[in-house]
């Protein structure tokens, strides 16, 4: 990593984070939920003020949502990648919108596709979904496939033999 | 199909060489537009000219793949166009899913919403395959089968009840006022 | 007077693709505004969990129309941090071409495109013929005129031969020729200026805090590029400039595009001289037979300079044969989404399809 990377490294000693390195200008930091914001807030003072962006993963087995903040910097060109667990059964966690306002669409698309509920934006509408009716569907367990077969009908053809058997004896492709 | 009068007959050939787009890109298939519409490959030649308004315009053009959002506005627009009026379908999006399938926010068949007269298949369909589709079409117009509209006149209950299982329902929210 | 309700709809013909912008005006000054997405939602990001890391190339292109080669382009680097995978040099260089060619053409698409909103056809026509012949090149290499799923993870598919070569050489001369006359037509038009200069000047502190990048941040005077700042493939090896303005305002957004594609013709040249003849030009990732390639566990963020900005994917792996996750950056959203709701009240309406015109909200890539 570069040297205004460690030495931003050497800063955050503090929080006690988990350091794993993926190039030579990307660094991946694992965080407790509640240093999350003192972090951010640390790294943009030095330098790093560029949010790229701010998306969740859906750890499924170990019933966790993984929040990622990817954070720029214009100076030296190095990425870091603050990642963070929270429960997945009851999914919330703090605003970041008054470090970076347009942290404010991000939470949003979050809270519409995986349910996580962020306090103090209360600007929680859905943004691209309109009349949805179903479970958030970037979660594992919804399954998109069922969803369109029920909700729009596709094109019938008329069965061909030869495919089906080929099928039955290779197995089902691609879901 | 019932037999066409002297006076039809007239304005059917006189239509089908004039006929105006609706200018709406619906999808990804738009970015082929411009190029068939300059001189390239060009498609005024034809008769054929982007129109502004849906009161005035004589084709829909659903380029590609439609979003339930979008369906809801097309179909307002598809009723604000006046009788006679066209539908052509672009791109594999509109006639199986494409490759899209098993996305939950597309649609996978649209003829069981707005009736369909000419389809292209490809993805994405060349500037040539356009203008042969767009020939094909007034041929159609010559010959009288071009009869969506009539089709959507007669079978509007199934219609309206496809729209309702597959959108829920098809009034346009105001977004300030929720 | 009060104030009415105005639908900037997705179906009007100045509108930038399919994309809504509602608004409260009062005569002719807007007073509160909101965008709307979501019209071309297909769920990109649910839908490349369930192909293989392989067939997702035929989906990729797809989420940025206008200029498909940075989608491809930011997959591939995403998958080979992860796999540490070494990519042939040639290979290297044609994804360079590849890339330029696509800006170059995707400049001279959006600075013709400015005639739209202002009446000024002839540059759209111009602009929309100049780009053909770019196509035609993308057609030669790679089969297809829009979307080439061309450049893969491990290099790129097939080999450039030296009649491609050649065709490149020719049509450089041939653009380089074309941009005196859009420099008459365009810039030094007295109607062009009145409409554009000294609208919508957006400062440096507005630009940053809003977490503009691309021509908006560059027309504020800082030269912040990728290229330069975060180099990736062989841009640390060509020498090119990095052209940047002082007001703000849309004319010189839109100057700092048209003067960016001598620079990319520049490094062109360049990349076809420096290019190593070689035979190979792609090697295959992580462990596996065929089509079915398993890649170890990680996660990695790739991020490309675009037409419009930064644009990135950021992919996570659990040692499947499909990703995990993918999440993409697109390059407009903060000045589509954020921009829109902050920076549009007070401005009036015809300034509306200027500002989604030089900024260059791009709806697909917002909506994915």
């Amino acid at each position: 990593m570069t040297n205004s990377m460690s030495d931003a490294l050497k800063t955050l000693e503090v929080f006690r984070p988990e350091v794993e390195e993926i190039d030579e200008r990307e660094v991946k930091l694992s965080v407790a939920p509640d240093r999350v914001i003192a972090v951010l807030e640390t790294l943009k003072s030095l330098g790093y003020s560029h949010l790229s962006l701010m998306t969740c993963i859906d750890w499924i087995e170990d019933s966790q949502f993984e929040l990622v903040y990817i954070l720029f910097s214009w100076k030296d060109g190095g990425k870091f990648i603050v990642t963070t667990r929270i429960d997945r059964n009851n999914p919330q966690f703090v605003t970041v919108k008054e470090i970076w306002p347009v942290a404010r669409f991000y939470e949003r698309e979050i809270h519409e596709f995986f349910g996580v509920k962020f306090s103090g934006n209360e600007d929680m509408k859905p943004l691209f979904l309109e009349l949805w009716d179903d479970k958030p569907p970037l979660r594992k367990d919804f399954d998109p496939l069922e969803y369109s077969r029920r909700k729009f009908p596709g094109r019938e053809y008329q069965k061909d033999v030869i495919d089906e058997a080929k099928k039955i004896f290779r197995g089902e492709i691609n879901g | 199909m019932k037999e066409r009068s002297i006076w039809e007959r007239i304005a059917d050939n006189l239509r089908s060489r004039s006929i105006w787009m609706l200018h709406y890109c619906t999808g990804c298939g738009a970015v082929e537009l411009p190029p068939s519409m300059t001189s390239r490959f060009d498609m005024e030649r034809f008769g054929i000219a982007p129109m502004a308004t849906p009161r005035q315009a004589d084709i829909l053009l659903i380029t590609g793949y439609l979003n339930t959002k979008t369906l809801r506005r097309v179909i307002y627009t598809y009723e604000q166009m006046p009788d006679p009026k066209y539908v052509v379908g672009f791109g594999s999006c509109t006639i199986n899913g494409g490759i899209y399938f098993d996305s939950y926010a597309t649609v996978n068949r649209l003829d069981y919403y707005i009736p369909v007269d000419v389809y292209i298949a490809g993805c994405m369909p060349r500037p040539e395959a356009i203008l042969e589709a767009f020939n094909y079409l007034m041929e159609k117009i010559r010959k009288g089968e071009a009869d969506g509209w009539k089709r959507y006149r007669e079978n509007y209950e199934w219609y309206k009840q496809n729209q309702i299982r597959s959108l829920g329902e098809v009034y346009v929210h105001d977004e300030f006022h929720e | 007077m009060g104030e009415t309700k105005l639908f900037f709809g997705p179906n009007h013909p100045g509108m930038h693709g399919n994309f809504s912008v509602h608004m409260y005006v009062e005569g002719d000054i807007v007073k509160k505004a909101r965008p709307v997405p979501g019209f071309l939602h297909r769920g990109f990001e649910k839908l490349m969990e369930r192909r293989y890391w392989y067939s997702n190339i035929s989906l990729i292109p797809r989420i940025c129309v206008p200029e498909p080669d940075i989608n491809e382009i930011c997959y591939a680097m995403a998958i080979e941090k992860i796999a540490k995978v070494e990519v042939p040099e040639r290979a290297q260089w044609i994804r360079m071409i590849v890339l330029e060619l696509a800006r170059i053409a995707n400049h001279i698409w959006t600075v013709g495109g400015i005639g739209g909103p202002l009446g000024l056809y002839t540059a759209s026509h111009w602009g929309v013929a100049d780009r053909d012949r770019i196509l035609d090149i993308f057609e030669a290499l790679s089969g297809a005129r829009v979307y080439h799923m061309y450049i893969i993870p491990g290099g790129v598919r097939k080999n450039m031969t030296p009649k491609i070569e050649e065709m490149i050489w020719k049509t450089l001369d041939y653009i380089e020729s074309r941009l005196p006359d859009y420099e008459n037509l365009i810039f030094k038009n007295r109607i062009v200026h009145s409409r554009l200069r000294g609208r919508l000047i957006l400062t440096r502190e507005q630009a940053v805090e809003m977490g503009v990048t691309g021509v908006g941040l560059r027309a504020t005077g800082v030269e912040y590029d990728i290229r330069k700042v975060d180099p990736y493939l062989f841009y640390d090896r060509v020498e090119f400039e990095v052209p940047t303005a002082t007001d703000g305002d849309a004319f010189s957004r839109v100057y700092l595009k048209f003067k960016e594609i001598p620079q990319s013709i520049k490094i062109i040249r360049q990349a076809l001289e420096k290019m190593p003849q070689a035979d190979r030009v792609n090697v295959p990732i992580g462990r596996g037979n065929g089509l079915r390639r398993i890649v170890p566990k990680g996660m990695a963020y790739a991020h490309v300079e675009s037409t419009r900005g930064e644009y990135g994917f950021f992919v996570v792996s659990d040692g499947k044969n499909k990703p995990y996750r993918v999440a993409v950056r697109g390059a407009s959203y903060p000045q589509g989404l954020y921009g829109i709701e902050k920076y549009l009240p007070g401005t009036r309406i015809e300034d509306v399809p200027i500002w989604l015109a030089t900024m260059d909200v791009c709806a697909p890539e917002i909506d994915r």
